[in-house]
């Protein structure tokens, strides 16, 4: 293939595709060719294409190069204007980037530090990490100091930095406002360790204890009483720190990258080490990445030349799916999951570029290394540009736990506004005052709900963010109040490029006081974005946050109203001119500190500033909204998070799916992917079955680029108007249950949308399934993602029974069953077992469903029992931390559902009253026959009878339905049925 | 009145809500449209009806009563308990409305006699009669203008008859003075040619005489000279002539050029050389991004997004516009243009056609979103064809005489030549070729014009040859009926679609295969015709990304039928308040 130029040998791949396409299309593929999913070469990994065929004919590929060379003269001769698609060459990868170049180079056993000194301080257990005599060389340097501690409920966390005493030129950037102030008090403050010859041990938690071995050295945690080890560091010996030194002449520390030059002004200062999850089938997590849930070897035999994991945030155009290279967003943390330990994870806290590699098993046959080789075990390679060793080890054993155990130190997600749980209209752009009328008109005419519209960039005056067109939006604040007289909210978008206009206020703000972020030679950094040449906040200095967060003061934003709530884009930060559309590494931030050394963290303290802003606005009462394209660990705090510029394609479809799960397994659980995909029109079958997966996914969002097509609701002929409308009425009914989740997800950490194994951690059946998901733990939802498909097939998980949400039909689980498909919904199950709230009337938007009765569906499990959680509040304040929530758990066993209160009964705060009832109980796989039911205390009688599952026409009768029991939601009662 | 709300008391918190609607004589019978009452009255003697989809029963008991019994939501049609149910509100003193039953007890007020918001917790002003009286004044508005625009109607089809009528005969007229012209031509050609023979014959015989005289070389060079000047005189006069007549006297319009096969070939040339040299601007953009200078870069960047050649990026940004176009253009003449002269060429003929449209919008250029209209110059050549179609009499009896003179006077035989004789002859013909191609131009742009679709009583006619014009914002709509669409923005012009056809029975005009936009469909525009007693452009707007929507209002749409329907409408309007 060597002989071929890489955008020939795109076409190469794709003209068979090209070749069938009549003249008017082909304008648009072309447009696309480089993201279409068999470009085995697009980018340059085939690891996930391992039967590459080598034996092409060469002289064949020869002549279909010439052919190509017609097509691409035809090509533009079809009045092409840009050829626009993922450049992969814009981007650097791993051999491009020194640091990771070396460190994928090291061989096992490279590490030759050992540790010494160790003891006990503040609680710690301490060593120094030194090199010995016999490895010394002029190169020789400093001793490292390893600190571990011990946190509540099985975390240990390692930090590594270098030795202050030794006055490193510079402090090595720290990431601060991620974790938690209160994790802190967590802490266990060690006493003493236990020494087993050169082993150094503490306990840890339920029986599992922490091991730092001195020569070779390794930091690991086992199982005490087994010794069955669950995390450990080091043990290939791959660690490596390069410490900050005084450049010596002849040093060559500027690295180019095309036309950009990183000044490097402190020079080398990467660490990478391994890291091995035993007992381990599958990894997971470290998002952004458009790829599988589980997440395939990068590096190892059997795998072709991958590029590693890359947690860089980048503005990518056009991104592809299948691809390990970075997104919008990073989070540096890995799960494992597996047979014989069950979940731990791994959280290295650094706000560097990223690079990690998954090892194919026996990745390291040529160097014998003495670990235990009776159990699965999976190796990982971690590699950073900058920043210090600040690891957390998570040793579960229960997915849950992990959950828990991670959320405990970056916290977990704020408790959404109730309308921001339901659908979300946007597009780029919602032109004039008048568009948003007819769009929000036709939403009423068609009966269809939505709870927001979205105003994006140009709805601004010359992308000066809170500014109005004037023309356009001569009066947003009558428009937002017209919306919000119809229960619907607005939201615009605000983006960290300030235009560089002396006459714009922020700019003038910003520029005087100091408050952008600096260029390497130390003048305010101008990069361009949308207005033109920009600058960006500096928003890692708590002051520049507290003064952008008065931005959102109504006063300062002229034009917004209590409705009004925020999007942050382009916050990687996205600079059209800057090395591989963002930053340069040698931009400068407050504190001195380095682009390259908090890269990743930029947008999540933009994202953080403004979140607190719209907290303030209001006196802290209100729950910000904002939704931001770029995040950090400590993301789900302040906000939403959304998969960015994705393409109208069913490969993107489907990978939105372990996108939003993986984001859910890191801490994020409130966030989802344009329905329809931004890029490109997707033909109206897609739209239908995005709409029909996206409903159960946490954040639902309409999104489209302005090139685009109109694709609302309503425009695609009547069928397809009731297909998408039932979608999102599906998801309003379901959304007591939504609600539920993300409280439960605010308390406990765990996702709202979850992987299979989550919920059946022994079914490996489940492992790597990442086409179906749960929402909680009672439905399972199994996407279609394949054109013009009469069936498909679902794994239902085994030991449960599985009733199908429309016919209510049973299907026993441990099986793959294959489902018929209609284009009407996608198969959803309800579990055995669960009892789940709901909604079923129609309205406007969530604020008027407030006093609608609720549904309660139970499905028995072989016992005859059923349990199930109802979670309210007002949806919008912070009342519910004094105690002003309804929380109720709902029980069914021996013929009896009962009502049972979980909220604290508070004596002090206010309380939260509902009128609510329930109206209506639907039993599935209960085998009495009941007739009626007597409710307590009232001691009034129900009908009994065989109603519908949800009430639509052509729908049978078939399931027990309890007829307005009339119980207030808030109340203790039971119900017995007779 | 007030309404016995016992069956309700579950939602009723407050005893003292009121129903000003006297439609409704029991709650059993809340939100049932007219229609429907004999439907219900089954449930009255017999105690149990079937659901209209005849899925399951339902008992009076059922009626009503907050619980969803039948899947189509005919037993709730008073509350919201079915989804799919349906609520009506009588609006006495305004018109009737069927609601979804997503609207009852919502909190929003949806009928304006307030009968859908009735739990007590929202309170709902009876708007009916003002509403009503605000509805029907506007019902009467539209019926004085449909009277009015029915009269114009009438008035313009007959005058569309007559300019038909006039432009028929004026085809015919065109067609037979081509005829005797082209004979005069003939007549004139073979006059010159032999007068031309004759003078060749005595040059060609002096030269023999001096060529005996000189040297050779010079006699040589003076042979080759005159050589050259006969080939240039023999070459298919007429075509030669007819361009350049074109040229001289009618302003190449687009629509010339597209109907010129001779110029098509340039055209597609033009465009293929834009469309490489964009694409070669792309490949450019992949391979060389680096060599452009970061604000370059950043453009460049941006515009993948934006989908804006990014020398259109910011157009809305004047300072940075103004910064960058000059760059650019210095960057693009510096290397080659072809994209920038492309653009030009296209502005430069589109200038010409609207100099006029610009004069006379100076008086509308302070409002903003103004419409206006005029005669385009393309077909001023109508405008011009008129004019000479009246003095036309007199050139064509003037060239007839001429000729006729000429004719007599000049004799080719005679030796030496008459030289200014010989000239007068050349005259004659030349203006007599320029007249004819003028006059085929003419006829053709004549049977261009009747082969249009004018409407079924040609109620369109008088809107061929005009454009219509709205400012909106920065932009200035055009709309040419039968001709073209554009949006002009300063000194650009974007073509947003060439006439295509009426749709939907006369009722849009549909303008299409415009500009090309990048990534996204050919420009087009879609005229909505509305009744109105000019024709004015209104609410041009880009629903989707270059597709065009605009109002279009004209007399051609009052129609007779549809200010019935609007009288009957207003019969059955009441017209006392005492009626509620």
């Amino acid at each position: 293939m060597e002989v071929i130029a890489p955008d020939v040998d795109l076409f190469f791949l794709n003209f068979p595709f090209l070749f069938d396409q009549p003249k008017s299309q082909v304008r648009l593929i072309n447009h696309k060719y480089t993201i279409i999913p068999s470009s085995k070469s697009v980018y340059s990994s085939v690891a996930f294409q391992s039967s590459y065929d080598h034996s092409t004919d060469r002289s064949t590929m020869k002549s279909i190069v010439v052919f190509h060379h017609f097509l691409f003269l035809l090509l533009f001769l079809s009045h092409l204007n840009s050829i626009s698609s993922w450049k992969k060459e814009e981007f650097r990868n791993c051999n491009q980037t020194p640091f990771c170049e070396r460190a994928r180079s090291r061989k096992p056993q490279h590490c030759k530090l050992i540790a010494t000194d160790v003891t006990i301080h503040d609680g710690d257990l301490t060593a120094k990490l030194i090199t010995p005599d016999k490895f010394q060389d002029e190169n020789s340097t400093n001793p490292l100091i390893l600190s571990l501690s011990v946190y509540q409920n099985g975390i240990l966390r390692m930090k590594i930095d270098e030795d202050p005493s030794h006055n490193p030129p510079k402090k090595r950037f720290q990431v601060p406002d991620v974790i938690l102030p209160e994790f802190e008090s967590n802490k266990l403050w060690l006493q003493r360790y236990t020494n087993d010859g050169d082993s150094f041990i503490v306990y840890l938690f339920d029986g599992y204890e922490a091991v730092v071995t001195s020569d070779p050295l390794e930091v690991f945690v086992r199982e005490q009483s087994s010794g069955k080890r669950v995390l450990s560091f080091n043990s290939h010996g791959l660690f490596d720190f390069e410490q900050l030194r005084v450049k010596k002449e002849g040093d060559e520390w500027e690295e180019r990258f095309r036309s950009h030059t990183d000044s490097r002004p402190f020079g080398p200062q990467s660490i990478s080490f391994d890291v091995s999850f035993h007992g381990a089938d599958f990894v997971y997590g470290i998002p952004e990445h458009a790829t599988s849930l589980a997440l395939k070897p990068t590096n190892g035999p059997g795998v072709e030349h991958s590029e590693p994991y890359r947690l860089f945030n980048l503005d990518v155009f056009e991104y592809l799916h299948e691809s390990p290279f970075g997104l919008y967003g990073s989070i540096p943390f890995m799960l494992s999951h597996g047979k014989s330990h069950g979940t731990s994870g791994f959280f290295w806290l650094n706000a560097a570029e990223m690079q990690i590699d998954v090892l194919g098993s026996g990745w390291d046959a040529e160097n014998s290394i003495l670990l235990p080789s009776d159990e699965k075990r999976i190796d990982t390679l971690w590699m950073s540009e900058a920043g210090i060793v600040d690891a957390f080890f998570f040793i579960g054993p229960k997915p849950k736990d992990v959950m828990k155990q991670y959320a405990s130190v970056t916290g977990t997600s704020a408790m959404p506004q109730l309308f921001s749980t339901g659908y979300h209209q946007c597009r780029w752009n919602y032109r004039d005052e008048e568009d948003v009328k007819n769009v929000d008109s036709k939403f009423d005419e068609y009966d269809i709900p939505y709870d927001v519209l979205w105003l994006d960039i140009e709805h601004t005056d010359g992308k000066r963010y809170f500014t109005w067109d004037k023309v356009l939006f001569p009066n947003p604040e009558g428009m937002q109040k017209d919306l919000a007289s119809r229960g619907r909210r607005m939201v615009t978008i605000v983006d960290p490029h300030i235009k560089r206009d002396d006459n714009y206020h922020i700019h003038k703000e910003a520029s005087k006081n100091g408050y952008y972020v600096k260029d390497a030679s130390g003048k305010d950094f101008d990069g361009w974005c949308w207005p033109g040449s920009s600058s960006y906040i500096d928003m890692v200095n708590p002051e520049i946050r507290s003064w952008w967060g008065d931005k959102f003061a109504y006063t300062e934003y002229v034009g917004s109203t209590p409705s009004l709530y925020i999007w942050n884009d382009m916050n990687e930060p996205s600079v059209f001119n800057g090395p591989e559309v963002t930053m340069p590494r040698d931009a400068l931030h407050y504190g001195n500190i380095e682009h390259r050394e908090l890269h990743n963290a930029y947008g999540y303290y933009f994202h953080m500033a403004t979140s607190e802003g719209i907290l303030k606005r209001e006196g802290g009462t209100d729950r910000p909204f904002v939704l931001s394209r770029a995040f950090f660990p400590g993301t789900q705090r302040y906000g939403t998070v959304w998969t960015g510029d994705n393409i109208a394609e069913w490969e993107h479809l489907r990978v939105s799916v372990p996108m939003i799960l993986t984001l859910g397994l890191t801490g994020i659980t409130f966030s989802g992917a344009d329905v329809g995909g931004f890029f490109g029109n997707p033909d109206t079958e897609l739209l239908v079955r995005w709409y029909q997966v996206a409903a159960y996914l946490p954040f639902f969002r309409g999104h489209a680029h302005h090139d685009t097509k109109r694709r609302e609701p309503w425009l695609f002929g009547e069928r397809n108007t009731e297909l998408m409308s039932d979608a999102i009425r599906v998801r309003y009914t379901f959304l007591p249950y939504f609600y539920t989740l993300f409280r439960e997800a605010n308390v406990t950490g765990v996702p709202v949308a979850r992987p299979l194994w989550m919920e059946f951690p022994h079914d490996e059946a489940t492992f790597n399934n990442d086409e179906a998901f749960m929402v909680g733990n009672g439905l399972l939802v199994q996407g279609v993602y394949t054109k013009r498909a009469k069936d498909v097939t679902v794994y239902l998980p085994k030991d449960h029974t599985w009733y199908d949400l429309k016919s209510g039909t049973a299907y026993k689980g441990g099986k793959t069953q294959k489902m018929e498909v209609t284009d009407a919904d996608i198969p959803v199950f309800q579990r055995s077992g669960t009892i789940i709230p709901r909604k079923d009337r129609f309205r406007r938007s969530t604020v008027q469903m407030e006093n609608d009765p609720y549904t309660l569906v139970i499905a028995v499990d072989s016992s005859g029992a059923a349990e199930g959680e109802l979670y309210i509040d007002d949806g919008k304040s912070y009342e519910f931390r004094q105690g002003a929530y309804i929380h109720r758990r709902f029980i069914f066993s021996n013929g009896k559902l009962t009502s049972v209160n979980l909220a604290p009964s508070s004596s002090h705060g206010t309380k939260f009253l509902s009128d609510c009832t329930i109206e209506r109980i639907i039993l599935l796989g209960y085998s009495a026959k009941p007739k009626s039911a007597r409710i307590k205390p009232s001691n009034h009688a129900a009908d009994i009878e065989l109603g519908p599952l949800q009430i639509r026409s052509g729908i049978r009768s078939s399931a027990l339905t309890i007829r307005k029991p009339n119980v207030g939601v808030s109340d203790d009662w039971t119900i017995q049925l007779l | 009145m007030k309404i016995n709300t016992s069956i309700f008391t579950f939602f009723v918190l407050s005893s003292t809500l009121i129903l000003r609607s006297t439609a409704i004589s029991s709650n059993d019978r809340l939100g049932v449209a007219p229609e429907d009452e004999i439907y219900y009255k089954g449930l009255w003697s017999s105690g149990t009806i079937k659901c209209k989809d005849g899925s399951r029963t339902f008992t009076k008991s059922q009626l009503n009563d907050d619980f969803c019994d039948c899947f189509d939501g005919t037993d709730e049609p008073g509350t919201s308990a079915c989804p799919t149910g349906k609520f009506f509100c009588r609006n006495a003193g305004h018109s009737a409305l069927t609601l979804f039953s997503s609207r009852i007890n919502d909190g929003i007020c949806d009928c304006c006699d307030g009968s859908d918001e009735y739990d007590g917790k929202t309170r709902c002003k009876n708007t009916c009669w003002e509403a009503g009286k605000v509805a029907r004044d506007k019902l009467m508005e539209q019926i004085a203008l449909f009277q009015e625009g029915v009269a114009i109607r009438k008035h313009e089809i007959e005058q569309a008859k007559i300019s038909a009528a006039k432009d028929e005969a004026e085809l015919s007229n065109l067609k037979n003075e081509e005829k005797i012209l082209k004979g005069i031509v003939q007549q004139l050609k073979e006059h010159k040619e032999r007068i031309e023979k004759a003078v060749e014959k005595e040059r060609i015989q002096k030269e023999k005489e001096v060529k005996q005289k000189k040297e050779a070389e010079e006699s040589e060079s003076k042979e080759h000279k005159s050589e050259e000047k006969v080939d240039a005189g023999e070459q298919e006069p007429v075509n030669n002539n007819d361009d350049e007549a074109a040229i001289l006297d009618n302003p190449p319009s687009g629509q010339n050029l597209k109907e010129n096969p001779a110029e098509l070939p340039v055209d597609v040339v033009q465009n293929a050389h834009a469309s490489l040299d964009n694409g070669e601007k792309g490949e450019d953009a992949t391979k060389d991004i680096d060599s452009l200078s970061r604000e370059d870069l950043g453009r460049e960047i941006g515009s993948r997004w934006t989908g804006k050649k990014t020398d259109q990026q910011d157009h809305d940004i004047n300072d940075v516009k103004n910064d960058y176009e000059t760059s650019v253009n210095v960057h693009d003449e510096e290397n080659n243009g072809y994209d920038t002269e492309t653009d030009e060429d296209h502005q430069h003929y589109d200038d010409d056609e609207d100099t006029e449209a610009h004069m006379d919008d100076v008086g509308d250029a302070a409002n903003d979103d103004s419409s206006s209209s005029y005669n385009y110059d393309p077909d001023d050549d109508m405008d011009m064809l008129d004019m000479e179609t009246e003095s036309s009499p007199s050139w064509f009896e003037k060239i007839q005489r001429t000729v006729r003179n000429i004719l007599q006077n000049v004799n080719p035989f005679q030796t030496p030549v008459d030289v200014s004789e010989a000239e007068n002859v050349k005259k004659e013909y030349d203006e007599a070729i320029t007249k004819l191609s003028k006059l085929k131009s003419k006829i053709s742009r004549l049977k261009k014009k009747l082969g249009n679709d004018f409407g079924p009583e040609k109620e369109f006619y008088s809107l061929y040859g005009q454009c219509f014009e709205s400012k909106q914002n920065k932009y200035v709509y055009k709309v040419c009926p039968f001709k073209q669409a554009t949006q002009e923005e300063g000194y650009s012009t974007t073509r947003l679609g060439k006439w295509e056809k009426f749709e939907e029975s006369y009722n849009v005009m549909l303008f299409s295969n415009g500009d090309n936009c990048w990534n996204g469909p050919d420009r087009s525009l879609k005229a909505r015709l509305r009744c109105g007693l000019k024709v004015e452009l209104a609410d041009v707007d880009e629903p989707s990304r270059c597709e065009y929507a605009a109002m279009l209002t004209t007399p051609a749409l009052c129609l007779e039928g549809k200010l019935k329907e609007l009288e009957d409408e207003l019969d059955k309007q009441p017209q006392f308040h005492d009626e509620l």
